[in-house]
């Protein structure tokens, strides 16, 4: 736990004295900010603006978001050796894992947090569905957790960072094409399947709509459930090549 | 404080360790000494508890450094070689990451203690990209010892640094083998001699001669060999002279010098000196040939049966 702790403080003190998260964060409050007012302008005379704009958009957004963030987390330790001082260091595999997992996330929190500030705009000039945005947020909130599990896996793999990211965008937008896959599949039970195992599947027609169940929760935390297991494992492995 | 028994560690079917034991006393500088690949890091490895031995075991400070390997971590302090750091972040929070991980009771006076001890503290503030490769060495060495371990394990630490660091980096770690163990990988014999109280020569994964650096150099140098350079002169007629000598078992000429192999417990430098200078030739520079590294193993290597 101690570990764990001091890994999360070591992490987030870097994610918020290193240029490129301030870049990234420079990117997803541009991008997110484009998309709040799109749908603002769209919705005009036309129809009630839609409280779940943001995190619809990140729904497809944290394919690319969740590599760039987590791209460096293992993969710098291991080529800039520090992993081994790490594990030769009285904390357990797992704190390492968790720290930095924990770390990413946090920082990612507090990307969403700050779009907050659109739901306050949307509030002072209509009366928007706070639930519905409730329900999207917790969902967007999971949905980042668990495509932050995928990228450290894949940071845990390589030394490369390019390669990380590459890696774990590639996997990402395979679970995320998921959902359209199951659209066209005509064998419906097979169509269900891959929906289901899809990370937009989870989303798009739950939380996104105002909906909260229990199984989008489970799915998203199982995702980070197995993708943290692997990742301790790989990291463990460091010791037996 | 140290306990290694058999320690044996494969790379797939390459034995990168093979029954190595040895022991190291609290208060003892130890030396690893050994070619590149010989086996020394991955001894250190196991010993630091980042790996488990394929066979044998190690304990450190009477703690088993697989099954106990939290317990060994907490008590060992370990720079690898190539000084792993974390760029960004200043010197004091690098040592003070540290510590904190490896549980330091006072982690500001121990931090603090830590940087005077390799000097850095002016340095204090500044951001460890910033740092050369001696002072980046010495911030490694900072990081090893902060949280007091009863076992420090520092691998080449002198390597790739200029001279002056080089010594100081060597009093260092001579300063920390008065109260600590200290296991200390080279492959440069001077620095094993001038450093440990106890030299493992490994090569190959074996362990094929070990003890004090003195008594080490006795056994494995079968006898002194003299470098002689002489000014003008009739190069028989001093061979002649030297073959008169008691003692001198082998004469080589090399251009105008000469090596002399001596037998062990002779000291034939006075009668050298005195028949050339007598024979009317100019003795130019007389000095004893030390060993190097190479000539050991070829040595040791003849000698047994480690091809």
């Amino acid at each position: 736990m101690r570990g764990t702790w001091l890994i999360f403080q070591r992490e987030t003190k870097q994610y918020f004295t290193s240029p490129l998260a301030y870049l990234i964060a420079f990117a997803f409050l541009i991008i997110t900010g484009l998309i709040f007012n799109n749908d603002l302008t769209l919705s005009v005379d036309v129809k009630p603006a839609n409280p779940a704009a943001v995190p619809n958009f990140l729904s497809f957004g944290m394919i690319f978001f969740a590599p760039i963030l987590t791209m460096r987390l293992l993969a710098e330790e291991s080529r800039e050796g520090t992993l081994e001082l790490l594990l030769t260091a009285p904390v357990r595999d797992n704190d390492i894992v968790f720290g930095k997992f924990l770390s990413a996330w946090f920082y990612y929190s507090v990307l969403l947090a700050l779009t907050f500030s659109y739901q306050f705009i949307l509030i002072s000039i209509t009366s928007p569905d706070l639930g519905h945005a409730i329900s999207a947020y917790i969902g967007i909130w999971l949905y980042g957790g668990a495509t932050i599990a995928v990228g450290l896996l894949f940071s845990s793999l390589t030394e490369n960072q390019v390669v990380a990211a590459f890696l774990s965008g590639t996997t990402l937008l395979f679970l995320w094409l998921g959902n359209i896959a199951g659209q066209v599949i005509t064998d419906i039970e097979m169509a269900r399947i891959v929906r289901t195992l899809s990370l937009q599947g989870h989303f798009a027609t739950s939380f996104g709509q105002g909906l909260v169940r229990a199984e989008d929760i489970v799915y998203y935390a199982g995702l980070m459930a197995v993708m943290l297991f692997i990742t301790i494992r790989i990291v463990e492995s460091h010791r037996w090549r | 404080m140290i306990e290694v028994r058999n320690l044996t560690k494969y790379y797939g079917n390459f034995a990168a360790v093979n029954d190595v034991s040895f022991d190291a006393h609290s208060g003892e500088i130890v030396g690893l000494l050994g070619p590149n690949g010989a086996g020394k890091t991955s001894t250190m490895r196991m010993l630091t508890g980042f790996m488990p031995p394929s066979g044998g075991y190690a304990k450190v400070a009477g703690y088993d450094t697989f099954k106990e390997s939290i317990e060994v971590r907490r008590r060992v302090g370990y720079l690898p070689e190539n000084v792993p750091v974390y760029p960004d972040m200043t010197v004091r929070d690098y040592v003070m990451f540290w510590a904190k991980l490896r549980r330091v009771a006072k982690p500001k006076q121990q931090v603090d203690a830590a940087l005077e001890r390799v000097q850095l503290t002016d340095r204090r503030n500044t951001l460890v990209r910033n740092l050369s490769k001696g002072l980046k060495q010495r911030l490694g060495l900072a990081q090893a010892l902060v949280h007091n371990p009863e076992v420090i394990i520092l691998d080449e630490p002198t390597i790739g640094i200029d001279p002056q660091q080089v010594i100081e980096v060597r009093n260092t770690v001579k300063e920390l083998g008065q109260d600590h163990t200290v296991l200390f990988s080279t492959h440069i014999l001077a620095e094993a001699e001038q450093v440990c109280d106890r030299i493992l020569i490994i090569n190959n994964g074996h362990i094929v001669a070990s003890g004090e650096p003195a008594a080490l150099r006795q056994q494995i140098q079968p006898g002194v060999q003299l470098y002689i350079l002489l000014g003008k002169h009739t190069p028989g007629k001093v061979q002649q002279l030297f073959k008169a000598i008691e003692g001198v078992k082998h004469i080589e000429q090399q251009g105008d010098g000469y090596v002399l192999d001596v037998e062990p417990g002779h000291d034939v430098r006075a009668d050298i000196a005195t028949q050339i200078v007598e024979a009317g030739y100019a003795l130019l520079e007389m000095r004893p040939l030390a060993m190097t590294l190479e000539d050991i193993f070829l040595n040791i290597i003849s000698d047994k049966d480690y091809a």
